[in-house]
């Protein structure tokens, strides 16, 4: 005998309304039993939360470094060959061989770098300088807040400027704006042009701990004695337009430099070269395991709300055995029985789901309120966890139900 | 009417307790057509309840076959056993078996969610067999609020929601007082007049001779099957035959 949808979706309303009366008649055991699984669901949908949260603050830290752009080092990188060089090359000319021969390039920022310590009159502060041109700035998305930025004109004369991050500003100057004053880098005289916007912080590292000075300066005052050549740099970004292959670019900036430096085929590079593709690529493989981690750990309570599921539906099938004898004698089919258990199975974890759901977004809330971590749980996670708490009922509520819905009539009606 | 509503052939149900066998009915053969009204009788443990579960098919035989409504019922699954019980029988219980904690109507309601009727039409059919067995004031009542006669009421309602062949009754007046005993055998003659077929199994002489067929059971064997000579009526039709 065939079903009507209607009476299809009647009879699964008539599930709930049994598995509710079921539910309410021993209402302390279900509600211990929805601890569990609230328990469960509370733990994993935090983890994905926090796993989702650990992977958007990655790529945003990602994107404050301009999105679409290769980090040239004069490391010499094996990959694609033996390494044979004891030490890389990267020069100016390079730079300008990239920019006049590649296509895509927005712009190059050649960079030097090195440790300074500054002097005001009363404070001491050390950090890392960089050697810069006012390219870096538009590559890296780079503002200064107040004042200025590094001009063409700084680089031109190796004026002794510097912009400072405003972490370093406020060590030194506290609330005060400082543009104009003079401090003493490595006991040479800079007058401080600008603050930079602040930039935050990215895995642990204070991106607004930095001086910034025209990269002519830091060569003759700073870096000189150290560099191989006299236009040699420490580190090259190459800011490509919106659209650009990174991969292709970077295949076109090997070749480019390989043929500039005579590396003959079996060698590897003299340089090493990464995009930010690569960047996202490898830190969100591993954001990725640690979310997998996370949310593994936290399965694992889950499974334990599972488990106290199943116990409690095979109780609940056991002391309805009789009940379960009489609906078989009114017509129910084996299906009838088990869907009607299966029901209450989902009933029971999708309560304890909700629940835990709830939870986890409050703690997901006071987690970027007070700690400063994003957890993004939104209307994905949310949905996937109220269908997941219900798979889980399905799962664990599975066998006692089947149990249920093989139980000779005769047998089960004449249980006491 | 070309076939008994009930036949069993050779009919017979053994269980093994503690290495010993029992002969719970032993080689049964009787037919009940449409319309009558038997009494099973015999002492206790005589295997009237097996025979019945089997006719109800409820219970399989350990060999023999029941035919109902001339369909032989051995080879159909369970879920075709639960379809023709739906639909063709209807069970009354010594104690009743209503849900707890469950409406009147409800109760009712129960065989039709497995008959695939929807919410609206089950209460409504529901309603009107309450209304025909005289609990129409107590439709919302959970069981725990009615008394046994009221409780086998909605049992009995609920026996006929689906419109079934026959009534299947297991000494459905053992838990109630004499005179509530007297209302339901009452029952039971207005539904036999009104076409059902009905069978009911009992130790009390005065409750089977309510009946119009007597067949008595002893060891799991028929040993007496005849027609009541001396029918019963309740109150009511004695009034009226006076
Ligand atoms: N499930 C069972 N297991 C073992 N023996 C049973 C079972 N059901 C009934 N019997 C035995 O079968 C015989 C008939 O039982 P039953 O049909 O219940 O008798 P009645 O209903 O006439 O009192 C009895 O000896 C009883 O002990
Ligand atoms: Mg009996």
């Amino acid at each position: 005998m065939k079903r009507s949808l209607s009476s299809r979706i009647s009879a699964w309303l008539v599930n709930i309304s049994i598995a509710m009366t079921a539910l309410r008649t021993n209402l302390m055991r279900s509600i211990l039993t929805t601890l569990g699984v609230m328990i469960g669901v509370f733990a994993v949908t935090l983890a994905v939360g926090v796993g989702s949260g650990a992977q958007v603050s990655v790529l945003e830290s990602i994107n404050s470094l301009g999105s679409n752009m290769a980090i040239l080092f004069p490391q010499p990188d094996s990959e694609g060959g033996r390494s044979t060089f004891e030490r890389g090359r990267l020069t100016t000319r390079d730079a300008r061989a990239i920019e006049r021969e590649i296509s895509g390039v927005v712009d190059v920022a050649p960079q030097l770098r090195s440790s300074v310590t500054i002097i005001t009159s009363g404070n001491t502060a050390s950090t890392s300088a960089i050697g810069a041109t006012p390219a870096y700035g538009l590559v890296s998305n780079i503002n200064a807040e107040s004042g200025r930025f590094i001009n063409e004109a700084d680089v031109r004369t190796a004026a002794r400027v510097v912009v400072l991050g405003p972490s370093v500003a406020e060590k030194l100057y506290g609330d005060f704006d400082p543009v104009g004053e003079t401090v003493r880098i490595n006991r040479v005289p800079f007058k401080i042009v600008g603050i930079l916007e602040s930039k935050g912080s990215s895995f642990g590292n204070d991106n607004d701990d930095i001086a910034i000075m025209p990269i002519s300066t830091v060569r003759q005052r700073f870096v000189g004695d150290t560099l191989a050549g006299p236009d040699d740099l420490h580190v090259l970004f190459v800011g490509f337009q919106d659209g650009i292959e990174l991969s292709t670019a970077k295949r076109e900036m090997t070749e480019l430099l390989r043929d500039r430096y005579r590396v003959r085929d079996r060698d590897g590079n003299p340089f090493t070269i990464r995009t930010t593709e690569e960047f996202i690529q490898q830190t969100s493989q591993v954001t990725g395991i640690f979310q997998t981690v996370l949310v593994a750990i936290a399965s694992i309570s889950l499974l334990v709300g599972g488990i106290g599921i199943m116990n409690i539906m095979l109780v609940s099938v056991t002391e309805r055995t009789r009940e379960i004898g009489l609906r078989m004698a009114l017509g129910a089919k084996k299906s009838d029985i088990r869907n009607q258990f299966l029901v209450e199975a989902a009933v029971l974890c999708v309560i304890g789901g909700a629940m835990g759901l709830l939870l986890a977004i409050i703690a997901g809330r006071a987690l970027t309120a007070y700690a400063d971590f994003p957890v993004p749980i939104g209307l994905g996670i949310s949905i996937g966890a109220i269908i997941f708490s219900a798979l889980v009922g399905l799962v664990f509520g599975g066998w006692p139900a089947v149990r249920a819905s093989r139980l000779s009539p005769i047998e089960a009606l004449r249980t006491e | 009417m070309s076939h008994p509503l009930v036949a069993t052939t050779n009919l017979v149900k053994t269980y093994e307790l503690g290495g010993e066998t029992i002969h719970a009915v032993d080689g049964v053969s009787l037919t009940i057509d449409n319309g009558e009204f038997v009494a099973i009788m015999g002492a206790s443990g005589s295997g009237k309840s097996t025979f019945m579960n089997m006719i109800g098919c409820l219970d399989v035989p350990s060999s023999g076959s029941v035919e109902i409504d001339g369909i032989p019922t051995s080879d159909m699954s369970g879920d075709d056993l639960a379809d023709l019980r739906n639909r063709k029988i209807g069970f009354v219980f010594q104690q009743f078996n209503l849900l707890a904690r469950t409406t009147a109507v409800d109760n009712v309601a129960v065989p039709l969610i497995y008959a695939g009727k929807g919410g609206e039409e089950r209460r409504n059919l529901a309603t009107q067999k309450l209304i025909a067995m005289g609990l129409g004031d107590r439709l919302l009542n959970s069981p725990a609020k009615l008394s046994g006669g009221q409780q086998q009421r909605v049992a009995i309602a609920r026996a006929l929601v689906t419109e079934p062949l026959m009534l299947l009754a297991d000494e459905p007046t053992g838990a109630l007082d004499t005179r509530t005993s007297e209302d339901i055998m009452e029952i039971f003659q207005q539904l036999n007049d009104d076409g059902i077929t009905v069978i009911v199994v009992t130790h009390e002489d005065e409750i089977a001779d309510h009946a119009k067929r007597k067949i008595i059971f002893r060891d799991g064997k028929v040993i007496e099957d005849a027609p009541v000579t001396n029918r019963r009526f309740a109150k009511a039709q004695q009034g009226a035959e006076a």
